[in-house]
């Protein structure tokens, strides 16, 4: 994980007529790291990564991999393998064909080739279908050959564009855990796109945020719940209730603050973020707020609202809590514990906040969440 | 249910059925009773005979214009999609207005078959547009007299004919690839060529199967070109069934040969069509 740089992009710029899809992106990929790019669609996480296999030239910039400039080498000759979206299975080819593809002009011998294409097909557990034609493949074998098929060719770099969306969920679940294994156990660099930030999280080591063709923020998957850099990024990782707030005083690390509704009390400062007025804003996880009947007595602030909508997610329930003072309803998250949970629209309910929860997001009139992102 | 939708497939087939049934059927299976009569001068004799048959295959005129049909037909197929791939590759892959493409292919269809035959006829004569254009670029001193009644002429304008007939085919099977396995391909290492090789033509076998018998079968059988610009030596086997039927006046021998060239032109689809499937599957 620590490893030396592999993959450097300097100011890449990626510019279709008149519309840009990648605007002043760089970035520096670690050898045997898991990277995801996440983004809601349109975000130009896919062009990035096509400009790393070579399919999409950048406007203007430098991509180096393993220290080597990469603008005159062609797609076919870079260090890199792509798991397609569509999986791109040769429909004319069987099993052992697809995955050997790559090894044609390898100069290996014909049984040194079988072996390549066994220890590959071993590798994702599909060993013993090499006969079976292309169009006889369930949807997860056929991940699994598109899989076996860039592995086999041994790259310095695998790129994994939406691999998993074309699955059912339960498939994509024990797929994501698969996923993470294989590179865990192979140690190459897994560079994968996705528009499932759960995905990204389960599965990556560090993650990449994308918006309208910018990094937005790069960092491990607890890094950006902790601390995103703007609410873009904390409405995108997560849901994240968006609250204004004056700030009183800024000592050391500590922010005393003062939420309308709420209350005042101490947060931690976001060293990603700046503060040049007294209007914050500040976010709260719905998961770590705290929704009873009573009010607790060991919270720093508290406060009555009422229910006024529910959505059960089975393993959670998610309310909507209006307080006094407070402009928009607050999302609260509880865990389906037991059952134990169980209020109606309407009910009266008491909310409350730790201080080592609220996120600190920095000056107000900076960014001002947008009407979507407020959605939770 | 099973059987209501039985009987209004029963019902929608009709039409068809009672169209083919007279206008392909019955005058087959008349053809087929006549290559097994005789003519008597104006009278038919209805007694059963193989004498046509014995008679066609002992003829080594028939023979040799039966042989030379399949050979143009399959020359002229042969150049066809040749010249076909590469103008529906472009339309797939390379142009950015395909529709208006695909409508200047389909052009020469907006004048009669006869029309571009003459069309050629004037283009390839003795004093037509080719010689006259090479004379007065003073490329030649007299006319090229190869051009024209001969089995070339009859090469060109069926080729010229039938284009839009391969094109098509082609460009629908071109289209069909999915763009990302030429990407996995290149991926993979290929260079243009190789890609082409392993990946676009493997999956346009399909299309060019198509073209091929759109074309091969249609052109053993064809008369009008070869009697406008064959010459003597451009003639098909169809010009003879013609001078049977027509001036000739033997029904039954007419009839024979229809049979004997369907039979050839059936033989020959058939093995090409198993050739390539299974040269297709050697490959692999």
């Amino acid at each position: 994980m620590t490893g030396n740089t592999i993959i450097e992009l300097i100011d890449v710029e990626k510019h279709f007529r008149s519309f840009v899809a990648l605007s002043n992106f760089s970035l520096d990929l670690k050898e045997g790291e898991f990277f995801s790019l996440v983004g809601p669609s349109g975000c130009g996480k896919t062009t990035a990564l096509r400009i790393i296999a070579g399919f999409q030239e950048p406007t203007s910039g430098v991509i180096r991999i393993g220290g080597q400039d990469m603008r005159a080498i062609p797609a076919n000759r870079r260090p890199t393998n792509m798991v397609f979206q569509s999986y791109a299975i040769f429909p004319h080819l069987n099993v052992a064909d697809n995955v050997g593809f790559g090894l044609a002009k390898s100069g290996l011998s014909r049984a040194e080739r079988k072996q390549r294409i066994g220890e590959a097909l071993e590798m994702v557990a599909l060993d013993g279908l090499q006969r079976r034609n292309a169009h006889e493949l369930s949807g997860g074998q056929r991940q699994r050959v598109a899989l076996a098929r860039a592995l086999v060719m041994r790259p310095k770099v695998l790129l994994l564009d939406e691999p998993l969306s074309a699955l059912d969920k339960n498939m994509r679940e024990s797929m994501q855990f698969e996923l993470r294994r294989l590179q865990q156990s192979i140690g190459i660099t897994f560079v994968m796109v996705t528009h499932d930030q759960y995905e990204a999280m389960t599965m990556s080591d560090r993650i990449g945020v994308m918006f309208d063709g910018r990094l937005e923020q790069v960092d491990a998957p607890s890094a950006l719940y902790a601390f995103p850099a703007n609410p873009k990024v904390a409405s995108f990782i997560g849901g994240m209730n968006f609250l204004p707030a004056t700030l009183l005083n800024e000592r050391n690390a500590t922010l005393s603050i003062e939420i309308a509704g709420l209350g005042s009390l101490d947060i931690g400062m976001n060293p990603g973020v700046t503060r040049h007025e007294r209007d914050l804003l500040v976010g709260l996880r719905p998961e770590q707020l705290y929704i009873g009947r009573d009010a607790p007595t060991d919270y720093d602030v508290t406060a009555q609202g009422t229910v006024t909508d529910i959505a059960f997610y089975g393993e959670s329930v998610r309310y909507h809590v209006q307080i006094n003072g407070v402009p928009e309803p607050v999302s609260v998250s509880v865990p389906n514990y037991f059952h134990t949970v169980d209020f109606k629209r309407g009910d009266a309910v008491w909310i409350a906040a730790q201080g080592a929860s609220v996120i600190d997001l920095g000056t107000r009139s900076d960014n001002e969440p947008t009407k979507q992102e407020r959605k939770v | 249910m099973t059987l209501e939708s039985d009987r209004s497939g029963v019902f929608l087939a009709m039409p068809a059925t009672v169209y083919v049934g007279l206008l392909v059927a019955a005058p087959l299976g008349v053809l087929v009773m006549y290559s097994f009569w005789t003519q008597t001068y104006v009278d038919i004799d209805r007694t059963f005979t193989w004498e046509n048959y014995r008679a066609a295959f002992s003829d080594p005129l028939v023979r040799q214009l039966l042989v030379r049909s399949v050979w143009m037909a399959g020359l002229v197929t042969l150049l066809t999609v040749l010249l076909a791939y590469p103008i529906a590759y472009f339309v797939a892959f390379r142009a950015r207005r395909k529709m208006l493409w695909l409508l200047l292919i389909t052009i020469p269809f907006w004048i009669s078959y006869l029309l571009r035959v003459f069309a050629w006829k004037l283009i390839l004569g003795f004093n037509g547009l080719l010689n006259s254009g090479l004379a007065s670029l003073g490329l030649i001193n007299e006319p090229l007299d190869f051009l024209l009644y001969n089995e070339l002429a009859v090469i060109i304008t069926l080729a010229h004919a039938w284009a839009p007939f391969a094109i098509l085919p082609i460009y629908v099977s071109l289209q069909k690839i999915d763009r990302s396995l030429l990407e996995a391909a290149t991926d993979l290492g290929c260079g243009k060529l190789g890609r082409f090789l392993r990946v676009t033509l493997p999956l346009t076998v399909p299309g060019i199967i198509a073209s091929c018998l759109i074309i091969f079968i249609p052109t053993v059988g064809d008369y009008v070109t070869p009697a406008l610009v064959g010459g003597s030596d451009g003639k098909m086997v169809a010009n003879l069934i013609q001078v049977y039927f027509g001036s000739a006046n033997n029904w039954p021998l007419g009839a024979t040969l229809s049979l004997m060239t369907m039979v050839s032109v059936g033989a020959v689809a058939i093995s090409f069509v198993a050739l390539v499937r299974g040269a297709g599957k050697a490959i692999r």
